[in-house]
């Protein structure tokens, strides 16, 4: 037993985690910087860091396990190295490294910090009954009259939507860098695109303040216009919002009832 | 060699009552802590009553009469339970009624197969291990009832005015469900204590099948009886929707969400029951004393794993339908589930979910330790390994990434990149049918680690090449007919031309299982199945995967058009492969036999944690279906205006369900349990 090769699995499942780890920590922030013609890095969120490194880990506790041979090659990395040098070499680092690992862990962790907290957020709130049912009064208009009010809406959008949102609904106004949460970004199709204009019409007319309880806090600087535009003009905004941003709202179903 | 001590010895008694303390002193807390919730609740709640109580009791003190006069009968709408919510209480019987009922129903199903499949082949272990199951069946099965009146109880007690409206429109089918239920009975019994009586003769086992169809037959039948009250809730339709009347029983029955509803349940039983088996089977076989014991409740744990996943393979297809469905009912409960309250549950489906494919794939993967000849194939695992891992990372990413103030500052924008590339449905459609390429992958490998040299396909005779002809033909057919549906769309012309891509996919699809047919024809089977596999994968994966975001920004329409068609896509391939599969490896010589019962016990944790896993899927999902008609009772025509009609927090919810796995664990425990001590006396006679 004592001349058969050591195998050094242990050392390669460590050495796979490293690898991903600095994908996602450095590699990944400059990948998008490029991809996306940024001017500056994307860096993964704390929250993905964890979920994905947690997989990772998980990942490679599969794979060495996935039979006897395996388990028990990955396991004798903790035993005697003998003359093996390079071995023992590991073995000091890993004996040094995990405790320092766990202590990072547990200081970072406790240390007082200023950051601010992390929210868990849901994408849509959940619409009012009492506006399930409206429906855009021009929906079913001639094209000489639905070409008139995307004219009129894409106006009024100028008007009132751009200093926030931008004048391409790409979430670029000239106020978009004021805010905590930035303006979104209507051109992206995991926006506008998935929600019917029922939903839009409703986040316009009553904006942040007309939130529900539910899932708060919102964060949302978004003003209620139902004080401000009738609602002949939030549809037309609509309308011209989605031209402007270049995306289709959620279409309706026909169901047989 | 050293024998080494089990991990756990289950067969110690001592070990047995501190598992049953343990369970005791789970609820118990679980309880308590769920129980404080409500009462912090009740309190306010009580405090409002009291202080309303005592503002109407002042007036009344003032003009009290001398002869008080009797009180009226008063018709109440809501009652609680001693004190506990309502809803607390229907939601635990009901999903705990559910859990007992996916089993009791999925069981019979795959039981008639393994008992057909012990006839055809003269193999007398599967019929052993059909009883074996239907004995589990049986115990279960009274739980189930006696839940099920608890349920009926609870819901007429509890919710009077909701229940007297649902009997008004369901009454005549409430009958029905009660004659299914004595067929149901009957054939249970008849099928359980007559397999002795009708196994000495052909006919009688044809009998005797005939009975577990039958039983099936029922069963089913009460599943989508029942079902079809829980979509009525859902979306309702066969009724005025302001004063209620019932306009058509039959569009009430018949519901739009009725059948998606049904095809999940049944699919999902059939995992549920699968998973819960090959649990049952582990644990036997980690207490196992004999080889010949330790042997059969591998094999048992085997096939479990195997139906658990089976079934979970189409499992997606048939929850996307659903979901799909859900949407078309009313976008504004389809966007609830998946981006508004509830989509936060969705990532700890997603998170369930992953760890079904990857306990399945890793069940797998230990039980090739017990094959000669499976040496061949495991450098494939790896591979196999981080795709599943890769999928399961995607299939997690949520669109709305928790960020600190500081982290969203940095990005500069509302979305990072990995959640706004892996956090949308395009993405995830597609890693979902990668990860199902890929434990059909895995269980190819699995299937074949045993066999050497195969024969030339010549030599299977001209039913072979007809039968792959028929199924490849039936394929193809299903894969045409869709095409010729997506190009006779009536759409708007902007939205009509991304229909295109998708059915020259579809037509790829065709010419690769022609090509493939030809291969396999030609000997080269398995250069055939790669085949395939790498243009499912470049199509159906990899060009849909970036197609998605194209439909999603511009005709969103499609998106639904463009599921269904990389599904399509996807489970040609896998039909397809399995009859080339059949056929390669037909009558192949053997390396080595598989030796049942030398599995590391590592394996069968992976079989406890999947039924872990799918019962809390289960609880989890049941919470989402019922929880997403908010505060209606009947979604649209009757409000819950209950106390506790609230949408419970996810910590709530993550208790709740908790308490139902632990609940439904350890009754099933007790049930098998009881089960097996006749067996027990047996052995001791």
């Amino acid at each position: 037993m004592g001349s058969k090769k050591n195998s050094y699995s242990m050392i390669l499942a460590i050495v796979s985690i490293l690898i991903v780890f600095v994908i996602i920590k450095f590699v990944a922030p400059y990948a998008f910087m490029y991809l996306l013609a940024k001017d500056h890095t994307m860096p993964t969120p704390s929250t993905l860091m964890l979920w994905y490194m947690i997989l990772a880990i998980l990942g490679t506790l599969v794979y060495v396990s996935t039979s006897d041979l395996k388990w028990a090659r990955f396991l004798s990395f903790i035993l005697p190295a003998g003359d093996d040098k390079i071995k023992a070499l590991f073995q000091k680092m890993i004996v040094l490294a995990f405790p320092l690992l766990v202590g990072w862990f547990a200081y970072s962790g406790t240390v007082p910090g200023t950051a601010s907290p992390v929210e868990l957020r849901i994408q849509h709130p959940t619409l009012l009954q009492e506006f399930e049912k409206l429906e855009n009064p021009f929906a079913n208009a001639d094209e000489e009259t639905k070409r008139r009010c995307i004219e009129e809406g894409k106006h009024l959008y100028q008007q009132n939507c751009r200093p926030c949102h931008g004048s391409k609904a790409d979430g670029n106004g000239p106020f978009a860098n004021a805010f905590r949460l930035r303006p979104i970004n209507f051109t992206d199709p995991g926006t506008i695109a998935t929600v019917v204009e029922n939903f839009a019409f409703w986040r316009i007319k009553e904006g942040g303040p007309g939130l529900p309880n539910v899932s708060t806090p919102w964060d949302s600087p978004m003003p209620a216009w139902k004080d401000v535009l009738t609602d002949t003009q939030i549809w037309k905004i609509i309308m011209g919002e989605y031209v402007t941003a270049g995306v289709v709202a959620r279409q309706r179903e026909e169901i047989e009832h | 060699m050293i024998k080494l001590k089990p991990f756990m010895d289950f067969t110690s008694k001592k070990l047995q009552l501190r598992i049953v303390f343990t369970l005791f002193l789970a609820i118990f807390l679980l309880a308590l802590a769920t129980g404080t919730g409500m009462a912090q609740e009740n309190v306010e709640a009580a405090k409002t009553t009291e202080a309303a109580a005592e503002a109407t009791a002042e007036p009344a003190e003032a003009t009290a009469e001398p002869e008080p006069e009797p009180e009226p009968y008063e018709v109440v709408d809501y009652r609680n339970f001693f004190g506990i919510d309502g809803r607390l209480i229907v939601w635990i019987i009901s999903q705990l009624h559910l859990m007992f009922a996916a089993f009791v129903l999925a069981v019979p199903l795959f039981v008639v197969i393994i008992e057909v499949v012990g006839m055809k082949s003269g193999d007398i272990r599967y019929d052993n291990l059909a009883r074996e199951f239907t004995k589990l069946l049986s115990a279960a099965f009274a739980t189930t009832a006696s839940l099920g009146g608890l349920l009926a109880f609870a819901l007429y007690g509890l919710y009077p005015a909701f229940m007297r409206y649902m009997t008004d429109v369901f009454h005549p089918f409430m009958f029905i469900y009660a004659l299914c239920f004595f067929g149901e009975v009957f054939c249970l019994y008849g099928y359980y204590y007559s397999w002795d009586l009708l196994s000495k003769t052909p006919k009688g086992k044809w009998i005797h099948i005939s009975i577990g169809v039958m039983l099936n037959v029922f069963g089913t039948a009460l599943m989508m009886l029942a079902n079809s009250w829980a979509t009525f809730m859902m979306a309702p339709s066969g009724i005025d929707m302001v004063t209620g009347t019932v306009t058509s029983l039959s569009h009430a029955f018949a519901n739009f969400l009725w059948m998606p509803v049904n095809i999940h349940r049944i699919i999902a039983n059939v995992a549920f029951g699968g998973f819960v088996v090959g649990a049952y089977a582990a644990v036997k076989f980690m207490g196992s004393k004999t080889d010949e014991d330790r042997a059969h409740y591998d094999w048992m744990g085997y096939i479990g794993n195997f139906i658990g996943l089976g079934a979970l393979i189409p499992l997606p297809f048939a929850g996307y339908y659903l979901g799909r469905e859900v949407y078309s009912a009313s976008p504004v409960m389809g966007n609830i589930m998946m981006g508004g309250a509830f989509s936060w549950t969705f990532i700890v489906q997603a998170i369930l979910i992953g760890m079904l494919f990857i306990g399945g794939n890793y069940y797998l993967w230990n039980g090739m330790s017990r094959i000669k000849g499976a040496e061949r194939y495991t450098p494939y695992i790896k591979y196999i390994n981080i795709i599943i891992f890769f999928c399961f990372a995607v299939w997690l990413t949520p669109h709305n990434l928790p960020l600190s103030g500081e982290e969203r500052a940095l990005i500069g924008e509302q979305y990072h990149p990995f959640s706004k590339f892996f956090g949308v449905m395009a993405a995830k459609n597609a890693v979902v049918n990668l990860l199902i390429l890929s434990t059909f992958f895995s269980f190819l490998l699995y299937r074949r680690a045993n066999k050497g040299e195969t024969k030339p396909f010549s030599s299977h005779g001209r039913g072979a090449r007809i039968t792959l002809i028929i199924a490849a033909g039936l394929t193809v057919m299903y894969l045409a007919w869709y095409a010729l549906g997506l190009r006779g769309l009536e759409l708007e012309e902007n939205i009509l031309r991304y229909v295109s891509p998708l059915v020259t996919c579809l037509v790829i699809q065709i010419i690769a299982i022609v090509i493939a047919i030809l291969l396999a024809f030609k000997n080269k089977g398995k250069l055939a199945q790669g085949f395939l596999f790498a243009v499912t994968t470049i199509t159906a994966i990899m060009y849909f995967w970036y197609y998605g975001f194209v439909v999603m920004e511009k005709a969103n329409l499609v998106l639904r058009y463009l599921s269904v068609t990389q599904v399509s896509i996807v489970i040609s391939c896998l039909i397809v492969n399995t009859i080339i599969d059949v056929f390669l490896f037909k009558n192949a010589k053997e390396v080595g036999g598989i030796q049942w019962g030398k599995i590391p016990h590592r394996s069968q944790y992976a079989l406890l944690l999947l039924c872990v896993a799918i019962v809390t899927l289960m609880g989890l999902m049941g919470f989402i279906r019922s929880g997403l008609r908010m505060n209606w009772h009947i979604y649209g025509y009757m409000q819950d205006t209950s106390a506790g009609s609230f949408t419970p927090s996810i910590a709530y919810m993550g208790w709740t369900v908790s308490l139902i796995v632990i609940l439904f664990l350890a009754l099933v425990s007790l049930v098998f349990w009881l089960a097996g001590l006749a067996d027990k006396k047996k052995k001791h006679a």
